[in-house]
């Protein structure tokens, strides 16, 4: 294998099997320092599997994890210097905050001074201070989430991995919380996965997005990338909501217009029929019956569609695919 | 306050079967204790304040039993723990086969305790026991397993463990099941080794578990009477008498009702006492376990 | 495993007493219900409770007694093998008031406690003292207390002593000749042990002892004192030999942990010259094919030169329960069970020891069973075992200390000395502190 090594994390045809069952099929991916990368994908697409593998948890069945050129793949997960969010926080239930926070340090041998400076530091840092004596059943679900944050904060890590970290806490509360762990997380020095199958907190965290199906790799790129210039009809639909229309225009072609992307007026070409309105308050959408079928349309809130719509859009907002493999065709 | 009502009110025949046929008893044996109702008395309960307690602070056979007793109960519960401890630990791994595996060392639980012990009476057997017969033909010559205190000892606590330890090897495992898996790999990802979790992680989080099969196990090898009673009948030369035993002794064969009472009840203390100090013992540990912080 | 009842003492937990009288009170409203149903149907139904080898035993004659049309319906239950727990579940049902059975069969060694308990109806109304006369010396003692008649014999078994007749031209006289002949025969190798016995710590044990200390003209019991006499010179050098047999390797250590059964496995594969044990044993080994099959012996109990050896007696007899509904026919029962034709197929059949003098006379029974005369002959020398309501206690506490002596936990003077203490002790606690006797008959 090649020994071309950029800082950072890299991840080379990395695979899982168990049994028969492919999990994870050839993943190439890499991760600058201080990138934070959100794998992204309906459940049961692999990007968990991934996150185990580059902890060390799971074995790889092939491929390579390297991390500034270092080949970690036969590595222990204790050797890899790997800090994890569970999606389920795993705090020791029998551990005050402080407990937790420590019981790592103790395994790793440092000295009860540095193990209690690093612990008033980073309980500082996330404002944990006053709730350093209590257990984590005694802890609402944001507190517990910034313990199990702290928690791999402390130990100055070399790649950080969360796994659906914000899943288990409230839509509100996911939102406020998008920032802070950003300040947390990003921008130091370490490369950051981000596991989630919410594209929302994808886009809010995440520099570049990895979006994973059936154990593959889709695409890869920044949220902007995807979003215009998806490399299949499967990213196409995965990211945007609405979702995008998948038109039956012509045979052997399939046209994917995004709904914001669609404009009313008399002018247009297809002909249409309102079915029924969607008012969301800062816009609205809008159900349309035409003779390729129904088609989805984002206009602003207000103003009220005409009594004869027509369809218009611009050519380069066509995206063209394959009807059956789903692959991208030229316009 | 009215939920409260609801579930004394749901836990009220509970609590009367509970008092007919525990708490009845009681009275009765404390009431029988004070009395003098044996062959004698034509087996009607005549008072006689109190001699049969002095009695039982006189009767070494009591006490020696009572140490018998409690050593026995005390070692088998010890290595029940660590052995039941190991073999949840190798029962909860995944492997194939797991189910019935778990089945199969289930079993020694399964079977009854009397025929239990006439298995291992048999194995023991001078000399045509299995035992016995294998180290003849490895060229030894046979043992009388149950004819020496020490090693008739021996196997009367090996035979506990053997029957019980899948029992609380269940327990743990149950115990082992409500560990989220993630907690284990949390900390492998700070590099523990197995034993670091074990110690740091698994142990503290099975107290709970620990305790219910101690205290459970406790109570159980307190009275233990089937095994003894099948296996060496107290022998040899008592040294394997238990207090159940002697209390069955003094009722059914000595037909001494008022003695056997004060034998029975006096048990029942011994193990009250037992089970209140193991209970507190367990509680201060397990406690000063789940609250250890950064030292 | 073995074949028979060395491994048969299941019992049940104190604990388990109260869900056993339970039992035993739906066993017997059931048995209650039963009983109305039989008057309605005519015969008198009486029960007996048995052992369940003599419960087989009898099986044969009970089905023809009952198709004879006495108007009773004999009905046997049969109890489990191993005598002590018998006697536990005989018990249990006592204690409860009003037991399920009408007859008990009763082993000599219960008699005393159980008439104290105030269980047993006398005999003595139904049968005068010319029935006992009319029957061997030893088949007499153990059924009559306080000058009332509480049992009639059914089975006159005593201990005995077997002896390989491949190995010796005659049986030894005396427990000196015993030893000699044994180490003669090991040490020309001839045999792996000398003498088999019962030294575990239980009833066997007992019967053993009582022997011995016969056999060395020691007494257990003074029946005049009412006193134990296990401390006299004659009980040391008794118990002295018994350890000496172990720790000359004339008997194995494992004697120490021997049943019945488990020393006459022992004897039946050829692995010694003698073998105490009761009659049961010789049709065991003869019908088993084992390597002694056909070479076996069987002689009284012998003693120490110069004194009279004796077999315990181990006799069961029929008593009958007060409270029993139907008295009349139960002794009828009685009769009859303990009368010459059952006692006669039990001879013929299991090798059970006759109490009436007459059956050892007749021709047909000596040719039919081979036993019969040394029998009658160790008969003549029986040993009680100590007649006291008591002896439940002073049994455990000798078996217990002989047992330790018998392990390596003290010598004959020492643990002689002891039992004589506790048995003294025993006797004292018994007694109340007002010294107030046996609540007697």
């Amino acid at each position: 294998m090649s020994t071309s090594s950029a800082a950072g994390l890299e991840l080379r045809q990395l695979c899982r099997k168990v049994g028969d069952r492919r999990l994870l099929d050839g993943l190439d991916l890499q991760v600058a320092p201080g990138e934070c990368v959100a794998l992204l994908g309906p459940s049961g697409c692999g990007k968990s599997t991934t996150l185990r593998l580059v902890a060390g948890l799971d074995p790889a069945s092939g491929g390579q994890v390297l991390l500034d050129g270092v080949d970690l793949t036969g590595r222990s997960p204790g050797e890899r210097q790997v800090a994890m969010v569970f999606q389920s926080y795993a705090l020791y239930p029998h551990l005050s905050v402080e407990g937790n926070l420590d019981l790592g340090l103790k395994v790793r041998g440092l000295p009860p001074r540095e193990r209690q400076q690093r612990i008033d530091a980073t309980l500082e840092l996330l404002q944990l201070g006053e709730l350093r004596q209590r257990r984590p059943a005694q802890l609402s679900g944001g507190q517990r989430q910034r313990v199990a944050l702290a928690r791999a904060l402390l130990r100055h890590p070399r790649i950080v991995l969360l796994d659906e970290p914000m899943s288990n806490l409230d839509a509100q509360l996911r939102e406020d919380l998008r920032p802070e762990l950003r300040r947390l997380l990003c921008g130091r020095e370490q490369p950051v996965i981000y596991v989630t199958h919410d594209q929302q907190e994808a886009v809010g965290m995440a520099d570049r997005i990895a979006l994973l199906e059936a154990g593959r790799l889709q695409q890869v790129g920044s949220p902007r990338e995807l979003y215009t210039n998806p490399a299949n009809r499967f990213v196409a639909s995965f990211l945007g909501r609405p979702a995008i229309n998948l038109l039956a225009v012509e045979p052997g072609r399939q046209l994917g217009l995004r709904p914001e992307h669609i404009h009313l007026g008399g002018d247009g070409t297809v002909a249409a029929r309102l079915l029924r309105r969607e008012w969301w308050g800062h816009q609205q959408l809008l159900w349309l019956q035409t003779h390729w079928g129904a088609v989805r349309v984002l206009t602003g809130p207000e103003a009220p569609p005409p009594p004869e719509p027509r369809l218009s859009w611009q050519r380069q907002h066509e995206l063209w695919f394959d009807p059956d493999s789903g692959a991208r065709l030229p316009p | 306050m009215k939920s409260r009502t609801v579930a004394l009110v749901l836990m009220l025949p509970a609590l009367l079967l509970l008092a007919a046929v525990f708490v009845y008893p009681l009275l009765r044996y404390g009431w029988l204790s004070l009395h003098a109702s044996s062959v004698l008395t034509g087996l009607v309960p005549v008072p006689n304040g109190g001699a049969n307690w002095g009695r039982l602070l006189d009767d070494a056979r009591f006490w020696t039993d009572a140490g018998q007793t409690l050593r026995f109960a005390l070692c088998s519960v010890a290595l029940e723990l660590v052995g039941g401890l190991a073999l949840a630990l190798l029962l909860h791994r995944p492997l194939r086969g797991r189910g019935p595996l778990r089945a199969l060392t289930l079993l020694p639980w399964a079977l009854p305790t009397t025929v239990m012990a006439l298995g291992w009476r048999w194995i023991l057997n001078d000399p045509h026991g299995p035992l016995n017969a294998a180290i003849r033909s490895l060229g030894g010559s046979s043992y009388g397993f149950l004819s020496t205190p020490a090693t008739t000892w021996f196997f009367v606590v090996l035979a506990d463990v053997w029957k019980t330890m899948p029992f609380v090897a269940l327990l743990l495992l149950a115990g082992l099941q409500t560990i989220p898996l993630d907690l284990e790999e949390a900390l492998r990802l700070e590099g523990a080794s197995r034993l670091q979790i074990l110690r740091r992680l698994t142990l503290p989080l099975l107290v709970p578990y620990i305790s219910l099969a101690v205290l459970f196990r406790l109570a159980q090898a307190l009275g233990v009477f089937d095994l003894i009673q099948v296996l060496t009948g107290g022998g040899p030369a008592g040294s394997t008498e238990s207090l159940a035993l002697y209390a069955y002794l003094n009722a059914m064969r000595f037909l001494d009702f008022g003695y056997a009472s004060t034998v029975m009840l006096a048990t029942f203390l011994l193990l009250l006492v037992s089970l209140g100090g193991g209970w507190l013992l367990l509680r201060r540990h397990g406690l000063a376990r789940t609250t250890e912080r950064a030292a | 495993m073995a074949a028979r009842p060395p491994f048969s003492s299941l019992r049940r937990q104190p604990a388990v007493v109260g869900l056993l009288a339970v039992l035993l009170l739906v066993l017997l409203s059931a048995s209650g219900q039963k009983a109305l149903q039989a008057v309605a149907a005519e015969p008198v139904p009486i029960r007996v409770l048995m052992p369940a080898p003599l419960a087989d035993a009898v099986a044969g004659p009970v089905a023809r007694f009952n198709a004879s049309g006495s108007g009773v319906a004999v009905e046997v239950i049969r109890g489990p093998l191993d005598t002590e727990t018998i006697s536990d579940l005989a018990i249990s049902s006592l204690l409860l008031g009003e037991a399920p059975f009408d007859l008990l069969l009763v082993d000599v060694s219960w008699l005393p406690k159980y008439v104290a308990a105030g269980w047993f109806l006398p005999l003595e109304r139904w049968f005068g003292p010319e029935v006992l006369a009319a029957m061997e010396p030893g088949a007499r003692l153990g059924n009559s207390l306080g000058n009332h008649l509480w049992r009639l014999p059914l089975t006159g078994d005593t201990g005995l002593l077997y002896w390989r007749t491949d190995l010796m031209p005659r049986p030894p006289r005396d427990t000196s000749e015993l030893v000699a002949i044994s180490r003669d025969l090991q040490r020309r190798g001839r045999v792996r042990w000398g003498y088999l016995w019962q030294g575990r710590q239980y009833e066997g044990l007992s019967c053993v002892m009582v022997e011995v200390l016969q056999g060395f003209g020691a007494r257990w019991w003074d029946a005049a004192t009412a006193r134990t006499q296990l401390d006299s010179p004659q009980a040391v050098a008794a118990a002295a030999w018994l350890d000496g047999l172990l720790r000359d390797g004339v008997s194995p250590r494992a004697v120490a942990n021997y049943a019945e059964n488990d020393a006459l496995q022992s004897f039946a594969a050829g692995e010694a010259a003698f073998l105490r044990n009761w009659p049961y044993a010789w049709r065991e080994i003869e019908k088993g094919e084992g390597p002694v099959q056909g070479k076996v012996g069987v002689t009284a109990m012998v003693g120490a030169p110069g004194e009279q050896g004796g077999g315990t007696l181990g006799t069961w007899g029929l008593s009958l329960i007060k409270g029993s509904p139907h008295p009349e026919e139960a002794v009828a029962v009685i009769r009859w069970l303990t009368g010459p034709v059952v006692q006669r197929q039990l001879a013929l059949e299991q090798g059970y020891a006759p109490t009436w003098s007459a059956l050892y006379d007749d021709q047909d029974l000596q040719s039919g069973a081979p036993l019969l005369a040394v029998q009658r002959q160790a008969l003549q020398h029986p040993q009680l075992r100590p007649p006291t309501p008591a002896y439940a206690q002073l049994s455990d506490l000798l078996a217990r200390q002989v047992n330790g002596m018998l392990t390596g936990q003290g010598g004959a003077e020492q643990t002689m000395a002891t039992a004589q203490r506790q048995s003294l002790q025993v006797l004292r606690s018994l007694a109340g502190p007002s010294g107030s006797g046996p609540a007697g008959p």
